[in-house]
C-alpha cells in the first residue's frame, strides 16, 4: 500500500486566526472557495450550514468558532477543506489554505497536558518545521463527539425558556 | 469445470439472482414443511428439492464448490424425504435451516466477489447422519442415455433418479445443445437466457457445460448440454421459447418404448425478441443508476423553467417554450413513474423470512409463538424496503424476547400457551405504507421504564415511545420482561423516521399486548414540494401534508396568555378547528418579513399552521437524507438543490409542528 513513507507525512497547512495548523493530506478530499453555506437551523452553534461540494451536501464546521476565536479579523480568502472521517464528510471552513507540507514523525511532540485539556483534545500534536509552530487537529475530535440533537431543539425559539 | 476457458462474469449475476430466487422458495417451502410437523407435505419438499438441486446446478457451473456441496447434502436430506412420501422429520428442520442459510452466505460471497467460505464441515456431516442409512432407490440400469460417456459420468445419482422417474412416468426428457457465440451474446441469447427459457417450459435437471474444438461455430470452444425434463410436444416448446436454428433438441431417454416423437428437426426458430419476454432480472445499481440521471434531468428542468421566467420577464414572448416545457414536465414525470415502478418490490418478500426469525428465537427463548401475517400485497421501492428490513426484525426480536411470555407464565395468566405475533401491512394510504407488529404479550411497564431512564412517567404511548427510543436504554437493558422493549428502539425510530422520513407509533396495552406501527413512504428521493421563503431563505416542504396555503390575514387568530414558564402562543380556528400558529422564522431563528402567507399541515388528524414570508411554487425536488450528526435536527428531512448549486432545506413541518407543541403540552383538550 504504502507507496513511500513520505506520502503519509504529507500535511495540508491553514490558518486559523492567528494559529497554524495541519491535517494530514490523506484526511482531505476536496478544497474549495467558500460562498457561503445554507443554515440549517438548531445545529451547534459552530456549525455554520450545509454547502455542496461537487454533488455531495456536507455541513461545515467553523474552525474559527469551534476554537473560540470569533473576534479575529476576517481575511476574505477563507476556504472550505472537505475531510473525510469513517463514513462521514464534513468541511472545515479555515481561513486560508495554501501549502502542502512533509511532516515526518519526528517533527511531531504531544501537546502540552494543560493545551491538550483546554482545547477539549482537538490539538493531537505539535510539530516545529523550522521557525514555524504547527497544530496537528484531530479531526474526529473536532466534528466528532456530539450528542445527537435533543428532540425540541429547533423549537427553543418558542418556549421562551 | 473451470478448465473450460470462458469468462464466467456474464452469468455469475444471474446465478446469483436466480440462487436467490431458488433459495428464497427453499425458505417458504420449509416453514410450511415446518407447521406440518412431519405429516407429509409432498409440494413443498419436492419444490424444495427442486430448487435445492437447481442451485447445485447453478454452482457448479460457476463452479463454487462449497455451494455444490452443502446443497447437495442438503437435497439429499430432501430427496429422502421425497422419496417417502413427502413428509419430513421435524428434527431435520433445524440443519436444513442452517443449511439454507450458509447456502445464502456463500451465495452472498459470491454476489460480492469475495472468497466463498468451505462447506461448514460440522453442518455437513449432521445432515449426513439426517440421512437415512438406505440409500434411495437403485436407478433402473437399463434407462439408456443419448448422452456422450464423458457428459452421462457428471450426472449425479440423484439426476439419473429424475431422469428415469420422469421417463417412467410418461414426460419427455429432452436436451437442448446451445454454443454461446459473441453474435448471440449480442442477441441477448446467453446461457442464462437460455436456462430461463427452458425453465418455462419444464424442469430443468443439469446444465452441463463441455468443451468442444474451438471452430467458426464454437469460436469459444464451449457448449452446454441442457437436460430438462417437460410434458410439452416440440412445437409447443419451440413456440414459447425462441431458438436459434443451431439449438437441437433431443430426446435423452430411450425406454423399451420410445417417449415422445423424434421429430425430424423442431421448428425452434422464432423470432429472438421473445427471447426476453417474462421477467428481467436488473442490478438495482443500474436501476440506482437510472434513478441518478432522472435526478439530474429533474434539476435541469428547474433551471430551464427558471431561465424561461427570467426571459418571460424581460419581455420575450415565451408561450411555445411554456408549451414546450410543460410537455417536458409532463415527459419526466411519466419517466419517474415507471423508474420508480421498476424499483418496487412486493412486501411479500420482506415478511417471509420473518417466520424463519421467529422459529430461531423460539428454539432460543423456548417461547412458542405463532406469526400471522395479513394483508402483504403492497409494493415498496426497493432501497426503502431494505432499509426498513433491519427495523422490522428488532421490532420482531422485541415481541418474542421480551413481548410474549414463556408457556407457563401464559398458562397461569390464563393466555394460550402459544404467543400470537401479527404482522399487518395496511393498503397504501397515499405514497404511505403501514406496517404494523403487535404481540399478544405482557406489554410494557411504562413506570418500570421511566426508573430505568430516570424520567417522570410517561402520560400516554406516545411519550413511552419516546422513551424507549432514547439511546442509551438499550445499554442498561438487562433484557427483563417487562422493560426490556427499549432493546434496540432507538435504531428502529431513527430508521423510520429519520433515514425513511416516516413515522413510528406504539401502542400498549400492559398485560395484553403491544403494538407498533412504522408508518413509511413507498418511495423515497422524489417528492412533490412546495418552496416557499422564510427569512433570506428559500425553504421547501413536500406536499404531502401540507392542506392548503392560505393569506395569513384571512385566518382568525388569536393569543394565548403567557405564562412564567412560557410565553403565549398564536392559535387559530380554522373549520371549526383549533390549531397552533407558529411563526416559521421565529421557529427556525430565521428574520422573517411580513410573514404574508400561512401553511396549514396535518397529519394523523392533528393540524399546524406556519407563517411564512412568501410562496414560491409546487415542484418535484429531489431529496438527499442529511445524515450526518452535526445537522441532525427534528423537522429536518433532507436537502435538495434547486438548481442554483446550493444546497435547500427540505422540512418536514409536521414533524416540526408535533416536535414544537410537545414543548406546549396544554393547547389541546
Amino acid at each position: 500500500m504504502a507507496i513511500s513513507p513520505t506520502v503519509n507525512d504529507l500535511h495540508v497547512l491553514f490558518r486559523v486566526g492567528e494559529g497554524e495548523y495541519a491535517l494530514p493530506a490523506a484526511e482531505v478530499l476536496v478544497m474549495e472557495s467558500y460562498a457561503g453555506a445554507t443554515r440549517v437551523p438548531g445545529v451547534e452553534p459552530w456549525v455554520v450550514g450545509i454547502v455542496q461540494i461537487r454533488g455531495e451536501v456536507v455541513p461545515v464546521v467553523d474552525l474559527r468558532r469551534r476554537f473560540g476565536l470569533d473576534g479575529a479579523e476576517l481575511d476574505g480568502d477563507r476556504r472550505v477543506l472537505v475531510v473525510r472521517q469513517g463514513e462521514r464528510s464534513v468541511g472545515l471552513l479555515v481561513d486560508r489554505a495554501r501549502e502542502v507540507l512533509s511532516i515526518g514523525p519526528d517533527h511531531l511532540r504531544e501537546p502540552p497536558e494543560a493545551v491538550a485539556q483546554g482545547t477539549e483534545r482537538m490539538i493531537r500534536s505539535v510539530a516545529t518545521v523550522g521557525d514555524r509552530l504547527l497544530m496537528l487537529i484531530d479531526t474526529a475530535r473536532v466534528i466528532g463527539a456530539v450528542e445527537r440533537r435533543d428532540a425540541g431543539e429547533m423549537g427553543r425559539g418558542v418556549d421562551g425558556d | 469445470m473451470s478448465d473450460d476457458t470462458v469468462d464466467l462474469r456474464e452469468f455469475l449475476s444471474g446465478f446469483v439472482a436466480e440462487a436467490d430466487d431458488h433459495l428464497r422458495s427453499c425458505r417458504s417451502a420449509l416453514v410450511a414443511l415446518d407447521r406440518v410437523a412431519g405429516r407429509p407435505e409432498p409440494n413443498a419438499v419436492r419444490q424444495m428439492y427442486r430448487s435445492l438441486h437447481t442451485v447445485k446446478g447453478l454452482a457448479a457451473m460457476v463452479g463454487v464448490q462449497a455451494v455444490v456441496d452443502l446443497a447437495h447434502r442438503l437435497e439429499t436430506v430432501v430427496r429422502t424425504a421425497d422419496q417417502v412420501g413427502g413428509a419430513l422429520a421435524p428434527e431435520a428442520i433445524d440443519p436444513l435451516m442452517r443449511g439454507l442459510s450458509g447456502l445464502e452466505l456463500r451465495v452472498q460471497a459470491v454476489a460480492r466477489g469475495e472468497e466463498v467460505p468451505e462447506a461448514p464441515a460440522r453442518l455437513m456431516s449432521e445432515l449426513e447422519h439426517l440421512e437415512p442409512s438406505v440409500g434411495p432407490r437403485e436407478v433402473q440400469q437399463d434407462l439408456r442415455l443419448f448422452l456422450p460417456p464423458e457428459l452421462a459420468r457428471k450426472l449425479t445419482g440423484a439426476e439419473r433418479a429424475q431422469i428415469a422417474e420422469a421417463a417412467r412416468t410418461g414426460r419427455r426428457v429432452l436436451r437442448v445443445d446451445f454454443v454461446p457465440t459473441p453474435a448471440r451474446a449480442a442477441a441477448g441469447v446467453n446461457i442464462t437466457a437460455v436456462r430461463e427459457a427452458l425453465a418455462r417450459v419444464g424442469e430443468l435437471v443439469r446444465v452441463l457445460p463441455r468443451s468442444v474444438p474451438a471452430s467458426e461455430d464454437a469460436p469459444g470452444g464451449l457448449s452446454f448440454a441442457l437436460l430438462f425434463v417437460t410434458d410439452l410436444s416440440d412445437e409447443e416448446i419451440a413456440r414459447r421459447t425462441s431458438f436459434g436454428s443451431d439449438a437441437v433438441i433431443e430426446p435423452l431417454v430411450e425406454l423399451d418404448a420410445p417417449v415422445g416423437s423424434r421429430a425430424a428437426e423442431p421448428e425452434a426458430r422464432a423470432d429472438e425478441g421473445d427471447m426476453g419476454r417474462g421477467v428481467v432480472r436488473v442490478d438495482v445499481e443500474r436501476l440506482n443508476a437510472a434513478m441518478q440521471s432522472l435526478s439530474s434531468l429533474v434539476v435541469t428542468r428547474f433551471k430551464l423553467s427558471r431561465a424561461i421566467a427570467a426571459l418571460e420577464a424581460s419581455g420575450v414572448d415565451v408561450r411555445e417554450l411554456r408549451v414546450v416545457n410543460d410537455e417536458h414536465t409532463r415527459q419526466l414525470r411519466a419517466m419517474r413513474e415507471s423508474i420508480l415502478h421498476l424499483r418496487m418490490v412486493p412486501v411479500a418478500e420482506l415478511l417471509e423470512r420473518i417466520p424463519l426469525i421467529v422459529r430461531a428465537l423460539r428454539s432460543a427463548t423456548g417461547k412458542a409463538v405463532q406469526v400471522h401475517v395479513e394483508g402483504a400485497r403492497a409494493e415498496l421501492d426497493k432501497s426503502v424496503a431494505e432499509k426498513v428490513f433491519p427495523a422490522l426484525v428488532h421490532l420482531v426480536r422485541n415481541a418474542v424476547d421480551h413481548g410474549i411470555e414463556p408457556p407457563e407464565v401464559r398458562r397461569a395468566l390464563g393466555k394460550p400457551p402459544e404467543g400470537a405475533l401479527r404482522i399487518t401491512v395496511a393498503e397504501p394510504a397515499g405514497d404511505r405504507l403501514s406496517i404494523g407488529v403487535s404481540d399478544d404479550g405482557a406489554g410494557i411497564d411504562a413506570s418500570a421504564v421511566a426508573r430505568r431512564t430516570g424520567r417522570p412517567v410517561p402520560a400516554d404511548d406516545r411519550g413511552l415511545l419516546e422513551l424507549l427510543a432514547l439511546p442509551g436504554l438499550s445499554t442498561r437493558d438487562e433484557a427483563t420482561h417487562t422493560s426490556g422493549r427499549g432493546m434496540g428502539l432507538d435504531i428502529v425510530q431513527r430508521i423510520v423516521t429519520r433515514e425513511l422520513g416516516g413515522e413510528l407509533s406504539l401502542r400498549n396495552e400492559p398485560g395484553a399486548g403491544t403494538s407498533f406501527t412504522m408508518s413509511i413512504p413507498l418511495t423515497v428521493s422524489i417528492v412533490d414540494s412546495l418552496s416557499f421563503e422564510c427569512g433570506e431563505q428559500v425553504l421547501v416542504a413536500p406536499l404531502g401534508n401540507i392542506e392548503e396555503v392560505v393569506d395569513a390575514s384571512e385566518l382568525r387568530v388569536a393569543e394565548t396568555p403567557g405564562s412564567s414558564r412560557m410565553k403565549g402562543q398564536r392559535i387559530i380556528e380554522r373549520r371549526g378547528e383549533v390549531a397552533p400558529f407558529f411563526s416559521l422564522g421565529e421557529v427556525l431563528g430565521f428574520d422573517a418579513r411580513d410573514e404574508g402567507k400561512a401553511v396549514l399541515v396535518r397529519r394523523d388528524g392533528t393540524s399546524y399552521a406556519f407563517a411564512v414570508d412568501r410562496v414560491l411554487g409546487r415542484q418535484e425536488v429531489v431529496v438527499r437524507p442529511l445524515l450526518d450528526p452535526l445537522v441532525q435536527v427534528v423537522g429536518l428531512t433532507g436537502s435538495t438543490d434547486l438548481g442554483d448549486g446550493r444546497p435547500t432545506l427540505v422540512l418536514d413541518l409536521a414533524a416540526l409542528g408535533d416536535d414544537l407543541e410537545r414543548s406546549w403540552p396544554s393547547l389541546r383538550p
